[in-house]
């Protein structure tokens, strides 16, 4: 009986932690290139949420697309919020880009509060309610197509990351800024498909996440923000794939949790961890030590 | 070829270069030597475009290069080996080579380059697939070189290749310098190790706290009393 409940978690805890692990991407492929944490990054993936609502009920889309159409949507607008935002200020300290960051964060949740006011709203039902049997637990189809879809962006992010041309000038860019501006890289150019990158996944995990908890609001991204910064910080900030590991493994955590009886409590599983890491290992699980240059 | 004028930089307040004018033709190699903080780096680096001067021209074959953007110089035929060698820690050997030829697109001519540098650096092509963070201080010298010459450039800048190498590795670095000027690109060269600069350069410029103080073909400055008092330890 416990050992069935453990495992059901353990499938509700994958399908959450692969949701962060989506957001997370979008903290550390944005902290890994310009050192900055986009505290917009939230509410990109809560406007995601949105676009991807307002595609399937007022434009009657199939899911899919309109999950395309959310996450073409916010790749336009992280690109227009780190030029807006964020390049001029390339140059200040990293206080006042911190604090841009915010600003932009509240200036799009209070943004949405006035067109859509707070509550919720719920997302129309795609999937029946069928539960498929794994022998001692259950997923639902719901369940499986969070897992599927997120499996498939992660593999197909790691492919670009590792593979292309853009990729490697990626990889560049965050290992040493100036040399890969030596290297014919355009920096500028990169780093605006880093956020055209990172708010795609999060509009994604938006549409994701409002189909499963079958509510999308204007302050949804605050939470889910802080809590996937948490998963990418227990990964390794700067890492994309400590922040596919620190999603899953935080959401499965947090699963756990609740299943010993800890659900009133499931918020600050994820910030008792993000306070743990920091103490104990700031790098994270797979962060890369931090190196002075001399 | 590099026709620099009155190139006058600042970092905040702190005037670096104070209007400095030198040459590079076709198919020299011109060295700039001086003591730490004479602004030979700086000089590079605005070269290069990760500076930009306040005042002065940087004139490449009649285009004013001042104030253009980092990608566009290594468009226009100009690519730098670093000081400190910088090559990409977390990525394998021919990632490196691959991303010193990012703005070429003809892959033929790039695995042409490719091998041409493999077999000038034998020890990178046993390397390829190693991570670059992992090679020894000379092995990343040469992947920096090999990088550098990735990008087919016509003018390559090179600042302080033999820093912190022991000094069988210094001779083989200059021998490949020669070697590469030889095989048609132009060199600037940045040193503080004077003596090794000044044998294989034809002109060569002393910098002094952002001026130039002397200027002359190498052997002359070699045997510049001054010279050899200040730069050659005599």
């Amino acid at each position: 009986m416990i050992f069935e409940l453990i495992v059901q978690q353990l499938v509700n805890g994958l399908t959450l932690g692969s949701t962060y692990a989506l957001i997370a991407l979008g903290y550390t492929m944005v902290y890994g290139i310009i050192t900055l944490i986009n505290f917009a990054h939230g509410e990109i993936y809560m406007v995601g949420a949105f676009v991807g609502l307002y595609l399937v009920t007022a434009m009657q889309w199939n899911l899919l697309a309109a999950m395309a159409g959310a996450m073409a949507f916010c790749m336009v607008m992280g690109i227009v919020i780190e030029r807006v935002a964020y390049r001029p200020l390339r140059r200040s300290t990293r206080l006042s880009a911190l604090i841009s960051a915010i600003g932009v964060s509240i200036f799009l949740y209070s943004l949405m509060l006035l067109i859509r006011g707070a509550q919720p709203t719920r997302f129309p039902k795609i999937f029946p309610d069928r539960m498929l049997s794994l022998g001692v637990a259950e997923i639902s189809l719901l369940q499986l197509f969070i897992l599927a879809v997120s499996a498939l962006l992660m593999i197909g992010l790691h492919y670009l990351v590792q593979k292309t041309r853009v990729g490697k000038a990626m990889r560049a860019t965050s290992q040493d800024y100036d040399t890969a501006a030596l290297m014919g890289i355009d920096v500028n150019q990169i780093i605006s498909y880093t956020f055209a990158i990172g708010s795609s996944l999060a509009a994604a995990g938006g549409v994701l996440v409002g189909m499963y908890f079958n509510a999308v609001f204007p302050l949804m991204g605050y939470q889910a923000g802080l809590k996937a910064f948490a998963a990418a910080v227990l990964g390794g900030i700067g890492s994309i794939p400590g922040a596919m590991l620190g999603g899953v493994l935080l959401g499965v955590l947090e699963m756990l949790g609740v299943a010993i009886g800890l659900s009133s409590y499931r918020n600050a599983i994820a910030f008792t961890i993000l306070i743990l890491v920091l103490l104990i290992r700031p790098t994270g699980l797979m962060g890369r030590q931090i190196q002075r240059k001399v | 070829m590099l026709d620099v004028k009155d190139l006058e930089v600042s970092y905040g307040a702190i005037r670096a270069l104070h209007g400095i004018s030198f040459t590079v033709e076709e198919g020299e190699i011109v060295t700039l030597i001086g003591g730490n903080g004479a602004g030979k780096s700086t000089t590079l680096r605005t070269i290069s475009g990760l500076l930009r001067p306040t005042r002065g021209r940087l004139l490449f074959r009649g285009q004013d290069l001042a104030g253009m953007p980092p990608h566009r110089i290594v468009a226009v035929g100009i690519s730098q080996v670093p000081e400190g060698r910088r090559v990409f820690p977390l990525m394998t050997v021919l990632e490196n080579l691959e991303l010193g030829a990012y703005q070429r697109r003809d892959r033929t001519g790039i695995n042409a380059d490719l091998e041409g540098v493999f077999t000038k650096f034998p020890r990178l092509a046993e390397r390829k697939n190693q991570l670059a963070g992992t090679l020894s201080g000379g092995e990343q010298q040469m992947l920096a070189m090999g990088r550098a010459l990735m990008a087919r450039p016509q003018l390559m800048l090179m600042d302080e290749p033999s820093m912190g190498l022991a000094p069988m590795l210094v001779k083989a670095i200059f021998e490949t310098i020669v070697e590469i000027n030889r095989q048609g690109t132009t060199i600037l060269l940045v040193e503080q190790n004077a003596r090794m600069a000044l044998s294989i350069a034809n002109r060569g410029y002393v910098l002094e706290t952002g001026e130039v103080a002397l200027a002359g073909p190498a052997k002359e400055l070699a045997s510049n009393p001054e010279v050899r008092r200040a730069y050659l330890g005599e």
